[in-house]
């Protein structure tokens, strides 16, 4: 764990991410010590530029409601969502991925289909389709956007454990008489994991990007406040108020770039290779 | 003639595939609030009970479930992909006045993301830490993680508004008489915004699969061998590593092509494109079930082509794995 | 150079160019007009399609006997001229002469006898409802129709607009399924402009009808409807000069004020006096607190609706003092409660009735943004006084399916009025029009007997004094009751080129047809 904090630490760029990130969880976790009163609630007359009124720094939106407030308390939705539909999607897929690109014949035809079962629907349809019946909730979301979510893990992971399952230090454990188990969780997933730890950071954007699309759509939970909430409802208004799309779009940018570098920074402090070539 | 054995057995997975999709999409559909008789009276102002079940009736939709997906299964058998009783037209016909141009713009977008993708991910890994690296890592990250419909309103904002240079809306200029070649031009340039801001955001996905994927594959051990040969680094690049690397980029696009065709929703929304993505969509609103139904199982054979063509693909690129098992 | 500053939009920019009727200028021929349609209609056949998209287009291509200007009063179309006898029960009507089809047959009053005795009585649920007062209808002769009611109905005059009753050619639809006769695809109506094409998903093209009966009209050469499914796309097409007219409804209230302002735009309120729509917040009256009378007063004054109509009306519209609308006959502002925004009130009427924060569920109509952002500050006005609120969203499918089930507490919504009361305002009152299935119907479920009494006897009351004493006395009881929590008299404003002349003649705007219009 130490010599892993230790070859993280070496990226300066990683670090930095970790940094934005936690600033960010710790922005969430503190919107309400900073902004007791609802982020619904209409303080001041709409379409206030920011900069403008110390009170509303980042101005107000359409119906006059501050968006520094908004912003703070969208950042624990979207963190929330970003996170746990990701990990539920990697729960899902990388399971399967690893089986079927390991096993082969007839796991991987089964698995596989069963993946192209999921995926051969539009996966913005679907999500939109589940959100619809289950009615929009945070839980409904979660879910609509990990089940869309999982089947490329799935098949990224076959698609690498398939090229890895050729190589001679597989050939050597299997003969070596590990268990398939530990193959595949102790020799071949590390040896995929960049590709995967890479992916799972973009799907964090992706997820908070699907759920601001599922809210321009009339399909969030209308009783959060979220950055995709934030955007969504200021797309008709990009060209009278700016700062209605800038401000969150720039949240989210932000935190994705954060998550990126502290993805890449894992990858790099994970890889057994790396730490090779630096020792 | 393996390939063709291939091909062969993949198609007959394929079908089943979109078949047991056709069952899903079924039951989710008929699982959600509302249906085609109910928004058809909901629009009319006015109505009462009398007239919704007057149009379940003619809809087929009092009768049990059951029957209902076994006479559906039926017709997509026969390639009879039902009625659209909102549209009065039947469905495959709707589809397929509309296919061309989603098959149009998801190309464009893809052949775009694809080249422009791999260059730029080549290209920064091989400066990889160098500020070139991180100017292009940094602006697909910007690209990627800016709403679609954002930076299309933007485009056409700089585009058409301000520059007018690209018309802003639209698959080509209605009335007049333009000659074919007019035509195509005026498509053209139609197709400029759309299909870059469509490509952008995959163009993003590729040039960081293909970054990672270069770096990752450049350390190992072959590589070194290579190096050790006295191959020059640009051949070693390009001829060896650019190839191997491509693998899970091909994965992936394989896999994106064929979501492209339903991805397309915001896209064609924002610019007036009439493809199917918007169908779909509109499809769902109005709780059109077979117009739904026939969109997604069309694009759900979209997504079987595309993957049997990226196994393709794959055994060209890398014949050590053995995919017709 | 500065753009000139406009100060509150409703008053200075429709005084600035909204002065249709007045053209002094000779109409100019020919030329295209560019119009934008949101959503894009199922179909344009709209003797079974009511639907507001529909209606909009196709009535270029079918006529009614009559129009309405600005105050409701009935002018000529299909007919020249028509008399009420003195007991209010025979409508005579004399058609106009020379007119054709748009296939080139000639139409005659057994097409009006068809079409609103055979064909509307079976597609039309809001017009067959209306033809219950109807005996008989004949022709005596080929240019003659005759209504005979069974009792007198004041409202039934204004029962020949071409959304209400579009006469339908009975060549093509008699004995024949209607909903599924293929004719449907390619309408053939009498009006100015006939159907040309339609590429779905992009437009649909109208071409002028040469053969029109009425000599010069219409100008344009030829109308296409843009389909273009994004509201800031829309914007952006009217910007760019793609299309010239963007109906009401058309872009998001936000970008009105905006486009109003740019180069060459000119702005209009009128032509919503006929359909006068009326936005309200239903309660569901069958049980919980929202049956509490106590309970939706507080909702009536917690609600700012002056807040609303500036910030997400742009002004516009007026706000709701009761059930009936501004322009709709028979209002009577004397009888009415003033629930003006007022969350003291609010807070000692919930306090009296000893609410103790038990949740109502909020289910707003779907429509887009303006109503979405309406929900939400109506919920926190809601708020605001202690009440609270679980809003429920869905999509429009979702919310027809939720309010025709009666599975709501409060639900946003707005209904045209249709100038009178017994054809718009009463259907969401009287007990009679219980009924699942639709979003439309008295969904709120209020019934009260006397409150039926009085509305069916206004319908049929003789003449129009004693039909106001009647209609003074049901809006005082509604008002007493907060039955519902009326919103706003709402007004969409068209935006156009200034370029186009004409455009809007009658009170039914847009949907009238553009047989007048022209291009500069």
């Amino acid at each position: 764990m130490k010599a892993f904090w230790s070859r993280f630490r070496r990226h300066k760029a990683a670090v930095a991410g970790l940094v934005v990130v936690l600033l960010v969880v710790a922005i969430a976790i503190a919107a309400p010590y900073f902004y007791p009163v609802s982020p619904w609630k209409m303080v001041q007359r709409p379409f206030l530029p920011p900069f403008a009124n110390p009170a509303v720094p980042l101005g107000t939106d359409t119906l006059g409601r501050n968006v520094a407030s908004g912003l703070a308390y969208g950042a624990r939705v979207s963190l929330l969502i970003g996170t746990v539909s990701t990990l539920v999607a990697l729960a899902v897929g990388v399971p399967i991925g690893a089986l079927a690109g390991y096993f082969g014949g007839v796991v991987d035809d089964v698995l596989m289909r069963f993946t192209e079962f999921f995926q051969t629907v539009p996966s913005f349809a679907l999500a939109i389709v589940l959100v619809a019946i289950f009615q929009p909730s945070l839980f409904s979301i979660i879910i609509a956007i990990a089940i869309v979510g999982w089947p490329p893990v799935a098949r990224l992971v076959r698609g690498e454990v398939m090229a890895q399952r050729q190589r001679e230090y597989v050939e050597a454990a299997i003969l070596a008489g590990q268990s398939h188990l530990t193959i595949i969780t102790r020799q071949i997933l590390p040896n995929v994991v960049s590709p995967i730890v890479v992916l799972a950071s973009l799907m964090v954007a992706s997820a908070i990007l699907l759920e601001s699309s599922l809210s321009f759509l009339g399909l969030g939970d209308p009783s959060i406040m979220s950055w995709g909430y934030m955007i969504g409802a200021a797309r008709t208004v990009v060209r009278q108020a700016w700062w209605l799309s800038v401000f969150p779009g720039v949240a989210i940018l932000i935190s994705v770039l954060a998550l990126n570098l502290v993805g890449e920074g894992l990858a790099e402090a994970l890889d057994p290779r790396s730490s090779r070539d630096q020792a | 003639m393996q390939t063709l054995q291939f091909l062969l057995s993949r198609l007959a997975k394929g079908i089943l595939v979109v078949l047991a999709i056709v069952v899903l999409d079924f039951v989710l559909i008929h699982l959600a609030p509302g249906d085609p008789a109910s928004v058809m009276a909901g629009e009319s102002g006015a109505t009462d009970e009398a007239f919704v079940q007057q149009l379940r009736v003619k809809f087929g939709l009092d009768q049990p479930f059951t029957t209902q997906l076994g006479l559906y299964i039926w017709g997509v058998v026969r390639l009879d992909l039902g009625f659209s009783h909102r549209q009065q037209m039947p469905v495959l016909d709707l589809v397929l006045d509309r296919l061309p141009a989603t098959l149009l713009l998801t190309g464009a977008a893809f052949v775009f993301s694809l080249t422009v993708g791999v260059v730029m991910g080549a290209w920064a890994a091989a400066h990889k830490g160098r500020p070139l690296d991180r100017i292009i890592t940094t602006v697909s990250l910007v690209f990627y993680a800016t709403p679609l419909f954002w930076m299309a309103l933007m485009a056409v904002l700089i585009f058409s508004v301000w520059l007018d240079w690209l018309p802003a809306f639209g698959l080509y200029d209605v009335g007049g008489n333009a000659t074919l070649g007019e035509r195509a031009l005026d498509v053209a340039r139609h197709l400029v915004l759309p299909a870059v801001t469509l490509g952008l955001f995959f163009t993003a996905v590729y040039v960081r699969m293909t970054r990672a994927s270069m770096i990752e594959v450049a350390r190992q051990d072959f590589v070194k061998t290579l190096r050790a040969k006295g191959l020059s680094e640009r051949v070693i690049l390009r001829r060896h590593v650019l190839r191997n690397a491509v693998l899970p980029v091909v994965t992936l696009a394989g896999v994106q092509a064929g979501q492209m065709v339903g991805g397309a929703v915001m896209t064609e929304t924002v610019f007036a494109w009439p493809g199917i993505g918007r169908l779909m969509y509109e499809a769902l609103i109005q709780r059109d079930y077979n117009l739904l139904l026939g969109v997604f199982v069309v694009s759900a054979a979209m997504v079987v082509v595309f993957n049997i063509l990226t196994d393709l693909v794959y055994r060209m690129v890398d014949p050590r794995i053995e995919v017709s098992r | 150079m500065k753009k000139k500053l406009l100060g509150t939009l409703a008053t200075s920019l429709l005084l600035a160019c909204s002065l249709p009727g007045l053209a002094a200028a000779e109409p100019k021929e020919g030329g295209r007009a560019n119009v934008v349609v949101q959503p894009e209609p199922p179909g344009l056949m709209l003797g079974i399609l009511q639907n507001a998209p529909t209606q909009m287009v196709a009535g270029n291509i079918y006529e009614g006997l009559l129009r309405y200007d600005e105050k409701l009063n009935p002018k000529p179309q299909l007919a020249t001229s028509w008399t009420i006898s003195d007991d209010g029960k025979t409508y005579t009507f004399k058609l106009q002469k020379g007119v054709k089809w748009h296939d080139g047959k000639p139409f005659t009053a057994a097409d009006v006898v068809f079409t609103a005795d055979v064909f509307l009585r079976k597609t039309n649920p809001r017009t067959r409802a209306s033809l219950a007062y109807v005996d008989t209808i004949t022709a005596p002769d080929d240019e003659t129709v005759v209504f005979q009611l069974k009792q007198p109905f004041g409202p039934f005059i204004r029962m020949f607009e071409v959304g209400t009753m579009p006469i339908v050619p009975k060549h093509i639809y008699e004995g024949t399924d209607f909903q599924a006769n293929p004719a449907n695809n390619t309408p053939i109506g009498t009006g100015p402009f006939k159907f040309a094409e339609w590429v779905k998903g992009s437009y649909i093209k109208l071409v002028k009808n040469p053969d029109y009966y009425e000599k010069g009209k219409p100008h344009l050469d030829e109308i296409y409807w843009h389909v273009i499914p994004d509201a800031a796309a829309r914007a952006v097409a009217f910007e760019t000069g793609k299309v010239d007219i963007l109906p009401g409804g058309s872009v998001e209230n936000f970008d009105v004020p905006r486009l109003a302002k740019t180069k060459n735009a000119c702005i209009t309120d009128k032509g919503w006096e006929f359909l006068a729509p009326q936005s309200w917040l239903w309660f569901n009256h069958r049980g919980g607190l929202t049956a509490d009378v106590r309970f939706r007063k507080a909702v009536s004054y917690a609600i700012d609706r002056d807040f609303a109509r500036e910030a997400l009306w742009n002004g516009m519209g007026k706000v709701s003092t009761g059930p009936f609308a501004d322009s709709t006959a028979f209002r009577d502002e004397k009888v009415l409660v003033n629930y003006s925004y007022d969350p003291a009130k609010a807070k000692a009427l919930l306090k009296e009735m000893g609410y103790k924060g038990e949740p109502v569920r909020f289910t707003p109509m779907p429509y887009g943004e303006t109503w979405m952002r309406w929900a939400e500050a109506i919920k926190q006005n809601l708020e605001d006084v202690g009440i609270k609120v679980d809003m429920i969203t869905t999509d429009v499918a979702g919310w027809n399916k939720k309010l025709g089930d009666w599975d709501f507490d409060l639900s946003t919504t707005f209904l045209y009025q249709y100038g009178d009361p017994a054809l718009g305002v009463s259907r969401a009152y009287v007990s009679s029009n219980i009924a699942k299935g639709s979003p439309f119907n008295n969904v709120g479920g209020y019934s009260n007997p006397e409150v039926d009494k009085l509305f069916a006897d206004g319908a049929v009351a003789f003449p129009d004094s004693a039909r106001q004493t009647i209609y003074s006395a049901v809006q005082k009881k509604l008002s007493d009751d907060a039955v519902y929590a009326w919103l706003i008299d709402l007004k969409f404003p068209t935006l156009t080129h200034c370029n186009v002349k004409n455009l809007i003649t009658t009170g039914i705007g847009v949907n009238d047809g553009f047989k007048d219009a022209w291009i500069e």
